[in-house]
């Protein structure tokens, strides 16, 4: 396995998940496509870590992003669930209150 | 090492200060729980920490620069001249937070607590120097700032500006961190320092991968200052979000990552070259822009809340103008900007507040002849309008005419260009605001209860420097010369 594989799979799970943010209109979707990119992007710090250079730089990079995108999905799903039990739909349409 | 240790965390006071008087709010605030005491107490011990937080920094701002913690945070006057600016906002915004009745009032000890949070990230920002602290950084400010938005829990207005806020927030910072670890693997190295040197040596091919990664990486700051591509939240969340969380959106996360793009553009972007070139370039672009649309989009909007976050995204775009002249000459600009936006945001938002807290919105008409009503606030009010669009004996003017000669000397006249115009166009809507207060009739002659004589009084402070910077500007600016120093 050389990085090139491991950056082929970081590139398709960053462009998953920019697809899915624009295709889906499912706010918990959304947010799984957020994850698809900040895991491509752990991903490739642990790539180029690994092959690239031998320092601890890319390593604790990835857990960092791993331990924030925690704590953003834990504040990113408790607003969803306040915007549910306001509206009663998770759909992104519905969000239009503040268009003028 | 140990030794070490405890000296690097003598620098890094403030930002201790500011997360302990976090933690002793929470503590207050779950011991004394529902009785009405409390809220004294609260809002008395995060003025405190906050004054106490200015203070250090004060004392920090003559120290020579240094980094500390191996060299993850760098100190140095300029990021403490910004963590200056922003605490003050932070003062003012706990202080509307206190008056004002958009925030409900069992949520304003939580407003004091995330602010102090978000501060906390807004200074590590400022003076990050690497990739790790500036991403934790802004996700400190982010998170933070998701839940601030949606402070008023049974507001579906604030919940939906959560709601984006969080939905946009996450997306550039995944984006962004996509471009750090692309450059982390150019380059090998997350640190700041070195890296514009690493810059210089690379081969074409590397420099193909690392601009297209420049520029998701720019996508992250640009989202949190609110620039053109990435400002679709910045209206919506604004006008969205209780006015007090309104006021502090538009100056600290604002102006952490204007320190930012500053930062970078000088420790990368220093050395000549395509890549410096195609960072200014891309600068130059998004700033002409940002005033640009900023300036356009607020000329139609009926509530005075979301024409100030329209105009905070043209100041945005005006102080980005300042950051593509990579000298003294740019940082000095901006830091003067920050500091004359700080005191032209807080009074306007303060003013706009009491307003909307008696008629419950902000439309363009509530200020109808409000000189024939508070003399003294229509008065003041003007006054920070001029300000806001640069008319000559005030700060404002000497803030855009600082850019503008930076630019020029520079030999940017395109963008000078471009900014002079839009200090003409943003009169338009400045202006109206004059207009309805001086030349029409009031609606009504209800008393304003916000416009006590403490209030008035504060507000007339915070003005003050208005009229003061815009006269004896140079003052400051042997101050603000001082924040020019870095660590490269």
């Amino acid at each position: 396995m050389s990085l090139f594989w491991y950056l082929s799979v970081s590139f398709v799970l960053f462009f998953c998940g920019i697809a899915v943010m624009i295709a889906r209109k499912n706010i918990i979707a959304i947010l799984l496509g957020i994850e698809l990119i900040l895991n491509a992007a752990a991903l490739n710090f642990a790539a180029y870590t690994r092959f690239l250079n031998q320092n601890l730089d890319g390593h604790i990079m990835s857990l960092f992003i791993i331990i924030i995108a925690a704590a953003e999905a834990a504040v990113g799903l408790a607003i969803v669930i306040r915007f549910y039990q306001i509206r009663e739909s998770i759909h992104i349409d519905d969000a239009t209150q503040l268009q003028h | 090492m140990a030794l070490n240790y405890l000296a690097n965390i003598g620098r890094f006071i403030p930002e201790l200060l500011a997360c302990v008087t976090m933690l002793g709010l929470i503590l207050i605030e779950a011991t004394y729980g529902e009785r009405d005491k409390d809220k004294k107490i609260l809002s008395a011990a995060s003025d405190l920490g906050l004054v106490m937080v200015l203070g250090s920094l004060i004392v920090q701002f003559n120290d020579t620069p240094t980094a500390i913690f191996s060299n993850a945070v760098v100190i140095d006057p300029f990021s403490t001249f910004m963590k200056i600016i922003m605490t003050l906002g932070t003062l003012g915004a706990v202080y509307l937070n206190g008056q004002s009745r958009d925030v409900h009032q069992g949520v304003k000890a939580e407003y004091n607590i995330l602010a102090l949070g978000v501060l906390v990230g807004a200074m590590l920002l400022a003076s990050a120097n690497n990739m790790l602290i500036l991403y934790i950084g802004i996700e400190i400010l982010s998170i933070l700032s998701y839940v601030m938005a949606s402070l008023n829990k049974i507001d579906d207005r604030s919940s939906e500006a959560g709601l984006k806020y969080v939905l946009y927030g996450g997306v550039s910072a995944g984006i962004m961190l996509f471009g750090i670890s692309h450059i982390f693997g150019v380059l090998g190295t997350i640190q700041f320092t070195g890296m514009g040197a690493l810059l210089q040596s690379l081969s074409d091919s590397q420099v193909a991968i690392i601009i297209p990664s420049f520029l998701l990486f720019f996508a992250g700051i640009g989202y949190k200052i609110a620039c053109v591509p990435f400002h679709m939240w910045s209206p919506d969340v604004y006008e969205g979000s209780p006015l007090p969380v309104t006021t502090f959106f538009a100056i600290v996360p604002k102006l952490a990552g204007m320190a930012l793009i500053v930062r970078i553009s000088f420790v990368f972007f220093s050395h000549d070259g395509l890549l410096s070139q195609s960072w200014l370039g891309l600068l130059v672009i998004v700033s002409a822009l940002t005033m640009t649309v900023g300036n356009v989009s607020a000329l139609k909007q009926k509530s005075i809340k979301r024409m100030l976050a329209y105009s905070s995204i043209s100041h945005a775009g005006f102080m980005l103008a300042g950051a593509v002249v990579v000298d003294s000459v740019g940082v000095r600009a901006i830091a003067f900007y920050g500091v004359t936006y700080l005191f032209m945001t807080l009074a306007a938002f303060y003013i706009v507040s009491f307003v909307q807290d008696k008629y419950g919105n902000d439309h363009f008409e509530r200020f109808n002849g409000l000189m024939y009503r508070y003399p003294l606030m229509a008065v003041l009010m003007c006054l920070v309008m001029f300000s806001l669009a640069g008319v000559p004996p005030l700060a404002g003017f000497v803030a855009k005419f600082n850019i503008l000669s930076a630019l020029i000397g520079h030999g940017n006249y395109t963008l000078a260009i471009v900014a002079g115009l839009n200090s003409v166009v943003s009169l338009y809507y400045y202006l109206k605001i004059v207009r309805l207060m001086v030349f029409k009739d009031a609606e009504s002659n209800e008393k304003i209860e916000g416009f006590g004589f403490v209030n008035q009084g504060i507000i007339a402070a915070l003005s003050l420097p208005i009229l003061v910077l815009g006269i004896f500007w140079n003052q400051i600016f042997q101050v603000v010369d001082k924040a020019v120093l870095f660590i490269q």
